[in-house]
Order: C-alpha cells, then sequence, then structure tokens
C-alpha cells in the first residue's frame, strides 16, 4: 500500500453520501432486526421485542461496529491490508479469556468478569502481536505470527474446555469459535456496550495518526505522531472493542477484514477516511449476516440457526482470495 | 473305596453351584452414567470401576457412595487392568473400548437406557438377575411403584420440558413420561426450539431441570429472564438424567400440587 498517493480522484467528495447512505442501510437494517425473528415478521409482543430482539438486534451492530472498525484501524497502523482482529488471533484470545471467566464461574458469580476477561485476552494477544510488529512492521512476519498465534489460542481454548468443571463444556467450542447472538439477553448488551463505545471512540479518533504514519515512520514522528504511540493506542481501542464484543458474541471473524477493502473503491486507500465508515459498515454487515442466520431456518429445514461466524466467513472468505489474487497480480 | 466316594462326593457338593447358576460376576466395571446408578444401587459390593460422572451430585443419585468407590476412564487398558468380568455400558458411546474388551473376553452388557417406567422395570430386573441380586431389584421397584400410585389425580396442563440448549422433550422420551406419570399433559415435540419461537406459543407450565453447578452457554438459556413470566416447575437434574427407579422422585416433585 503507497498511503495518500493511492487517492483516486473525488474521494474526498464521495465520504459524506458514502456515509449518508451507510447510515441509512445501517437503519433500514435496524428496523428490519427488530421486525424479524422465529415468532414471525413484525411487530412481537412486548417480552420478544425487549428481551430478546432489541438485544440481538443492538448486540449485532456493535459487535460488527467495532469489528470493521478494528479491522481498519489494525490495516493502517500496522500498514498491511490482512490485519484482522480474527486473523491476528487478538479474537481468539479474547474467547480463550471469556472462556476461561465463563466454565469456571467467575462470571456466574460477577457477571463484568466475562466482558473483563475478554477484554484482558485480547490485551494480551494484542500486545503479543504489536511487541512483533515494532521489530518487523510491515511484513509478512506479522501475519504469519497472527496465525500462529491465532492456532495457539485455539488449540488453548480447546484446552481449556476439555479441562472446565464442566463435562460438557467442549460441546460449546462452537460458539466460542464461530459466534452467534440467538437468545443473548439486556444484561448481555450492558456488559459489552460500555466498553465497545469507549474502544471506538479511541480508535475513530486515530484518523490523522494514521494518515501520518501512511507517510512513513520518520514523517509520521515528525508529525508529532510517533509509529510506537499509535499502534500502543490502536491496540488499546481494539482490545476493548474485540474483548468485549467477543465476550458476548464469541469469535466473529472476516468482518474487520472485508469491511475495509470494500469501502476502498469508493472512499480511496487514505486510512483515516475510512474509519467512520467501516464501523457504519461493519454494523451493517453484521446486522445483514445475523438477519440471514435468524431467517434460514424460516426459510429452510434446518434444525438451529448457523453460527454468525459461518455466514461472515461464507461471506468473506472470497474476499480474501480476490485480495490475494490482486497481490499477486 | 469309601474314602474315594466320599471325596468324589465333596468335590461335587462344592462344584455344583457353580454348574447349575452362571458364575456371579465379582468384579463389575461400568461404562457408563446410567449402569453406574444401577450398579451402585444394586450391587455397590462388586464395583470395580465407575465413570467420573457418578460422583457429579447434579448427574447421578449415588453421588455420595460412588465418591467412596473407584472410577475408571473409557480406556480399554485401564479397565482391563482392573480384571472385571463383567463391563457395563450404554448402547453407544465408546464403542472402540467396547470391542478391544470383547477381544480381550471380557464379557460386556449393553444397558438399554430405559425411557418409560416399564422399561425401567424390566432393566431393573434384568439388571439385578445379572447382579446376582434379584431381591434388592425387587425392593427398588416397590419403592418405585408405591411413589407412582401415590400421585394424586392430574390436571392434564400442557407442561413443556425445555432441556439446555433450548431442546424441548419429545413424546417418547423420559421427561414426557415423567410429566404424563404426574398427571400433566407433555407438550414438547422434541425440536430445538429458540426462545422467541418458545414464547410465540407459551406452554401453560415450564419445566426445567435446576441448572448444575457449572454454567455452560446450553444452561444459561434456561435462566433467560425473557421466560421469567412462564409460571415454572424445577426438578432435580440427577433425576431424569437416566431413567431408573429414581426417576419416580421426579415425579412426586411434578405432581405436588
Amino acid at each position: 500500500m503507497d498511503g495518500a498517493g493511492g487517492q483516486p480522484a473525488g474521494a474526498a467528495v464521495r465520504r459524506v453520501p458514502v456515509i449518508a447512505g451507510l447510515a441509512m442501510l445501517l437503519a433500514v437494517l435496524l428496523a428490519l432486526g427488530l421486525l424479524t425473528g422465529a415468532a414471525g415478521f413484525g411487530v412481537p409482543d412486548a417480552t420478544i421485542l425487549w428481551q430478546l430482539r432489541l438485544p440481538r438486534t443492538a448486540l449485532a451492530a456493535l459487535v460488527g461496529a467495532g469489528l470493521g472498525l478494528s479491522g481498519a484501524v489494525l490495516q493502517g497502523a500496522l500498514r498491511n491490508p490482512l490485519a484482522d482482529p480474527g486473523l491476528l488471533g487478538i479474537g481468539g484470545c479474547a474467547s480463550l479469556g471469556a472462556v476461561a471467566a465463563f466454565y469456571w464461574g467467575i462470571s456466574a458469580a460477577f457477571a463484568p468478569a466475562l466482558p473483563l476477561a475478554g477484554l484482558a485476552g485480547a490485551a494480551l494477544g494484542s500486545a503479543a502481536l504489536l511487541a512483533m510488529a515494532g521489530r518487523a512492521p510491515a511484513g509478512p512476519s506479522l501475519i504469519l505470527a497472527g496465525v500462529a498465534l491465532s492456532a495457539l489460542a485455539a488449540a488453548l481454548l480447546a484446552m481449556a474446555l476439555a479441562l472446565a468443571p464442566n463435562p460438557f463444556a467442549l460441546a460449546e467450542i462452537t460458539f466460542w469459535l464461530m459466534g452467534g447472538l440467538a437468545d443473548r439477553s439486556l444484561l448481555h448488551l450492558a456488559l459489552a456496550a460500555p466498553p465497545i463505545a469507549l474502544g471506538c471512540a479511541l480508535l475513530l479518533r486515530l484518523g490523522g495518526r494514521l494518515d501520518a504514519l501512511a507517510l512513513g515512520e520518520e514523517v509520521a514522528a515528525s508529525l508529532g505522531a510517533p509509529a510506537g504511540r499509535t499502534l500502543l493506542l490502536a491496540a488499546v481501542g481494539v482490545a476493548l472493542v474485540v474483548g468485549a464484543g467477543t465476550a458476548v458474541a464469541g469469535g466473529i471473524g472476516f468482518v474487520g477484514l472485508v469491511v475495509p477493502h470494500l469501502l476502498r473503491p469508493a472512499l480511496g486507500e487514505r486510512p483515516g477516511a475510512i474509519l467512520a465508515p467501516s464501523l457504519l459498515a461493519g454494523a451493517a454487515l453484521l446486522l445483514a449476516a445475523d438477519l440471514l442466520a435468524r431467517s434460514l431456518p424460516l426459510l429452510l429445514p434446518l434444525s438451529a440457526e448457523p453460527p454468525l461466524g459461518v455466514l461472515t466467513a461464507l461471506l468473506g472468505a472470497p474476499f480474501l482470495v480476490r485480495i490475494a489474487r490482486r497481490m499477486a497480480a | 473305596m469309601r474314602r474315594v466316594a466320599a471325596a468324589l462326593l465333596a468335590a461335587l457338593f462344592l462344584v455344583t453351584p457353580y454348574l447349575v447358576t452362571p458364575a456371579r460376576a465379582e468384579r463389575v466395571v461400568s461404562l457408563n452414567l446410567c449402569t453406574d446408578q444401577y450398579l451402585v444401587l444394586l450391587a455397590p459390593e462388586q464395583v470395580a470401576g465407575l465413570t467420573m460422572l457418578a460422583r457429579d451430585p447434579s448427574l447421578s443419585v449415588v453421588a455420595a457412595a460412588a465418591a467412596r468407590l473407584p472410577v475408571v476412564r473409557a480406556d480399554a487398558e485401564a479397565v482391563l487392568a482392573l480384571r472385571p468380568d463383567l463391563v457395563l455400558a450404554a448402547p453407544w458411546g465408546a464403542q472402540a473400548t467396547l470391542a478391544a474388551l470383547e477381544r480381550q473376553g471380557v464379557r460386556v452388557v449393553r444397558s438399554t437406557l430405559p425411557r418409560d417406567f416399564p422399561a425401567i422395570r424390566a432393566e431393573t430386573a434384568r439388571l439385578a438377575a445379572l447382579l446376582g441380586e434379584p431381591a434388592r431389584g425387587a425392593a427398588l421397584l416397590a419403592r418405585m411403584d408405591a411413589r407412582l400410585t401415590a400421585v394424586p389425580a392430574g390436571t392434564h396442563t400442557s407442561a413443556l420440558w425445555l432441556a439446555p440448549r433450548g431442546y424441548t422433550q419429545g413424546p417418547r422420551s423420559l421427561e414426557a413420561a415423567a410429566l404424563r406419570a404426574a398427571g400433566l399433559a407433555s407438550a414438547g415435540q422434541g425440536r430445538q426450539l429458540g426462545l422467541e419461537a418458545l414464547l410465540a406459543h407459551p406452554p401453560a407450565l415450564l419445566v426445567v431441570a435446576r441448572a448444575p453447578r457449572y454454567p455452560s452457554l446450553a444452561t444459561d438459556l434456561l435462566t433467560h429472564p425473557a421466560l421469567a413470566a412462564l409460571p415454572r416447575r424445577t426438578v432435580p437434574p440427577a433425576l431424569l438424567a437416566c431413567g431408573g427407579p429414581w426417576t419416580a422422585r421426579a415425579v412426586s416433585l411434578l405432581a405436588r400440587p
């Protein structure tokens, strides 16, 4: 990526209509989210609406927003188009933390332990990655390290579930690896919303620093935005967003990877320009995937909803192939 | 000559019990939670190994007794080391282990895991005879039948048995049999229901097993606040983890006014 040099003409002009369009799309999807469910399409009774559809819809939007924004910030901060919290193993580490708190009964005694442990896992994962990124910036070694961290986190997750006091815990590995929002409650929303909102607020303010970093580390330092500090702020923001999101929705991949790539053709390569649009597009994408997850059992003879991460991966994998092709060309 | 005849007679006298009845198993290993419970109730003296699950009070009605008895993993080598003359197991699970044990000449008996009270009667009698304790089997069944006949006339209220992960219990399940024995009508169709689908057609009574002591996403579902408004009755999960004479205690709990 060559930073600001790849800006197509008129990209800046297009930003406002793109944001407006995404906001409208998001509003439509939010409304559909409140109107769609197993009880049928339409306004349901109060319990279903407030206790089931509202937390589910709000969580899809919040978690998706956080993942989309995290992907955009990580791709800018690490100057690598493959950076994504899931692919780099930060999501896996968050799952690991949440699993430890959940199955050992800590979150049953003290509910906020669930997002806090997810956060701690995500923070450890990002710290490990950034330590490596500091040594070999932008290189393929970082992605390699992320894939290794991701595999390690998945292995430790399976180990933790197998060793959990609950003899059936391993059966729930699907949720922690592939995510889901079925039957989440208002408590989950209350636990996850504050860290995600805080993390998003922090990440949204990194636009200027990311633009400076795109010009090179020395230029960024001379502009008063040293790379180290940008990476640190990005890591804190991503840990807040991904840690809390994973703790209540499980491991949802590909949203952070795909969303920035969807937006760049319209908005250009400047990292700061795609932050707010990535937030909106991430929310819209995960909401759309969750709407699909809810609708499929109504349309097909399925015994249960497909895991959310399966749908985002089905959507994301072809994009990964497209990016790989473009990089090879 | 007379001495030889006396010796032969004595030998015959000693051997006869073994010729008439097959040798009673002295060292029995159980590789399934359900057979664990039958074995401990019918013949605790013969236990050579139980599963770990037998010690879990949220799954097993013999947890206290099992805590003092040996446990073994479903692993052919570990089981053979106990030199069992009988292994009790379920019709499914650990089949490779059971096949390996049978190749080594160990007698393996698979329990049918009963799903209603006539089947519980038959299985209790069969296992009691197998373990050489028919009198204990009869006593367990007598206590079970006393509990079942003490149940007052039913109301046929529509009751939905909601299991972890949102499964509902189908008409031929042990849970449905317990509901019917308690005079309730089982509304479950055996499908996995999301909470929204459940609340769209709510039952008159929600029946759930009390959550075990360890947390899981599957049992979290049962305490979701959206279900708080439905009348609910809870049963200790160990009474229905397996069908057995103890299941009658769940019927008494369900039938209370």
